[in-house]
């Protein structure tokens, strides 16, 4: 699908506003120009404010504060142990913040009703029994889901897995795993994505995949977040990019904001994390 | 509920733990009631209680191996991070304890039955072989064979709960065998000042259950519900375990 690589490439914004600590930042302009009537504005899909996290002495995540509205694809970026994971795992309800709110859909996760329909999740920890088959990975959590068993042959299908999916996952190469993961994340057809380094292990023609499937589906109103430290992928794939640093937020904006004069993500980047520049 | 139920009876079936401690209890029972029916001298073997100590052994290890099946529902989707997925679909934590406990119950009720008609078939045929005339009826039969299977269902719920509150699976294996197989034995056995006590400890009220040993134990219905009540408790301790601390 050429229409999400051609849709980069056009400049998306001439505001002369800072390139850096933009709190909101706007849907894509793209998504407003393809549907037909204005949409009423919305509560954002994914609202942080004052996040904080300690654990013992460490301060994982100190003080974060971002909003996602709905069909933006959100990098977030940082260094190993910056907090992105953290980040996720409360937004994800899996931890419970120290301070402040991480909400989705302007609720708690764990007072959502229907979790899987509305959240889909892939985790970099992969997540599975070695000795249990993709298929009956699946079937459990559709059946604690109350998802429909068809819907576990469609993602099968979908991430390109139905060929292996009666084999335990001990035997997978991390790029099956992965796609597994996705897998699962997308069984209760979600609105929101969290991908933490979904890029891990898949072979170019799986980086492509990812790629455009994130476009199409930001393009029909989802959301995303996607940790990754692929910054060239990132710079294909997002409209705007969250950079967290020892826990703090260092930088929202959008790319092309970003990018202006020439620079790479990169560049920026490295500027911002305190890399070598 | 029914759907957390439904996804961990496929989460037990789906993997060969559940087999493996079925093979893993039938396979010790066989070896310790053939052991004790065949090698303990002829006299030691001849009065009911001697004879319900050796077909007991299969409530005793149906007891334990359950109790290991309901503590790996749990700590085996720690270890393996399966947990983190499990959560995300049902964040109502509480939920996903009830269903490992009911599936588990379920479970390990019939791997201790099954673990419970052997001991009965092998330790009566040993008696047989060797010309020693059995003395139980029908009634110490059903009780072997219900009993056994109570007690492996409650020991499963216990296994849930201790497993959701240690977490880590080895500690939480270790644990359970230390416990049935050298502590209790300790209390109730071997150091008479604490074996008043030790008839109130769960693997005792697990054997009380299936009609052992009744000069000693507890009656099998008031047994059954003193571990009920630890099995509630257990679960209740896992809950609140289970809900109010981090995945990580």
């Amino acid at each position: 699908m050429g229409l999400v690589e051609s849709e980069r490439s056009e400049p998306r914004n001439t505001s002369a506003t800072s390139p850096v600590a933009t709190t909101d930042v706007g849907r894509r302009p793209s998504a407003e120009a393809v549907a037909p009537m204005p949409r009423p504005p919305r509560d954002p899909v994914v609202s942080v404010r004052s996040l904080t996290k300690r654990y013992g002495e460490v301060v994982a995540v100190d003080d974060v504060t971002f909003s996602l509205d709905a069909g933006t694809v959100t990098g977030f970026l940082g260094p190993n142990g910056a907090g992105k994971t953290t980040t996720l795992l409360l937004l994800l309800g899996l931890a419970e913040p120290t301070g402040g709110d991480a909400l989705v859909f302007g609720r708690r996760y764990r007072e959502l009703d229907d979790p899987a329909r509305r959240v889909g999740a892939v985790l970099e920890s992969n997540d599975f029994h070695p000795g249990r088959s993709a298929r009956n990975h699946l079937h459990t959590l559709a059946l604690a889901a109350e998802i429909p068993s068809s819907r576990v042959d469609e993602v099968l299908a979908l991430v390109e897995l139905e060929a292996a999916a009666d084999r335990r996952v001990k035997g997978y190469s991390l790029g099956m795993r992965q796609r597994l993961g996705l897998a699962a994340a997308l069984l209760g057809d979600p609105e929101l994505l969290f991908l933490d380094e979904p890029a891990n292990g898949l072979d170019p023609a799986g980086v492509h995949w990812l790629r455009t499937f994130v476009g199409g589906f930001a393009e029909q109103g989802g959301t995303v977040l996607v940790s990754s430290h692929l910054l060239a992928e990132v710079a294909q794939t997002v409209d705007q990019i969250l950079v967290i640093d020892h826990g703090r937020l260092v930088a929202t904006a959008r790319l092309d904001e970003l990018t202006q004069r020439g620079r790479t993500l990169e560049d920026v980047y490295l500027e911002l994390t305190g890399g070598p520049s | 509920m029914r759907a957390q139920l439904r996804a961990e009876l496929l989460k037990q079936r789906s993997t060969t733990t559940s087999r493996g401690l079925l093979a893993g209890a039938l396979g010790l029972v066989l070896f310790a009631v053939l052991l004790h029916g065949l090698g303990l001298p002829a006299e030691a073997l001849g009065g009911t209680s001697e004879q319900l100590m050796v077909l007991g052994r299969g409530e005793f290890l149906g007891a334990m191996f359950a109790a290991l099946l309901g503590a790996i529902s749990i700590t085996g989707e720690v270890r393996h991070g399966t947990i983190r997925p499990t959560f995300l679909v049902t964040p109502r934590r509480g939920r996903v304890v009830a269903a490992k406990v009911w599936a588990s119950a379920l479970v390990g009720g019939g791997l201790g039955l099954a673990a419970s008609v052997l001991a009965a078939g092998a330790g009566t045929a040993a008696l047989r072989v060797r010309g020693i005339d059995v003395q139980l009826d029908g009634g110490d039969y059903a009780l072997l064979l219900a009993g056994g299977a109570a007690a492996a269902a409650l020991w499963a719920a216990i296994g849930v709960g201790l497993g959701a509150v240690v977490r880590d699976q080895v500690p939480t294996v270790v644990g359970i065998c230390a416990w049935l197989l050298f502590v209790e034995g300790l209390l109730v056995g071997d150091v008479a000042d604490v074996s008043e006590v030790g008839r109130f400890a769960p693997g005792a009220l697990g054997e009380a259950i299936s009609g052992q040993d009744p000069a000693a134990l507890l009656a099998p219905a008031l047994a059954a519900s003193l571990l009920a009540l630890y099995a509630i408790a257990a679960a209740v301790a896992g809950t609140l375990a289970t809900t109010r601390r981090d995945v990580v």
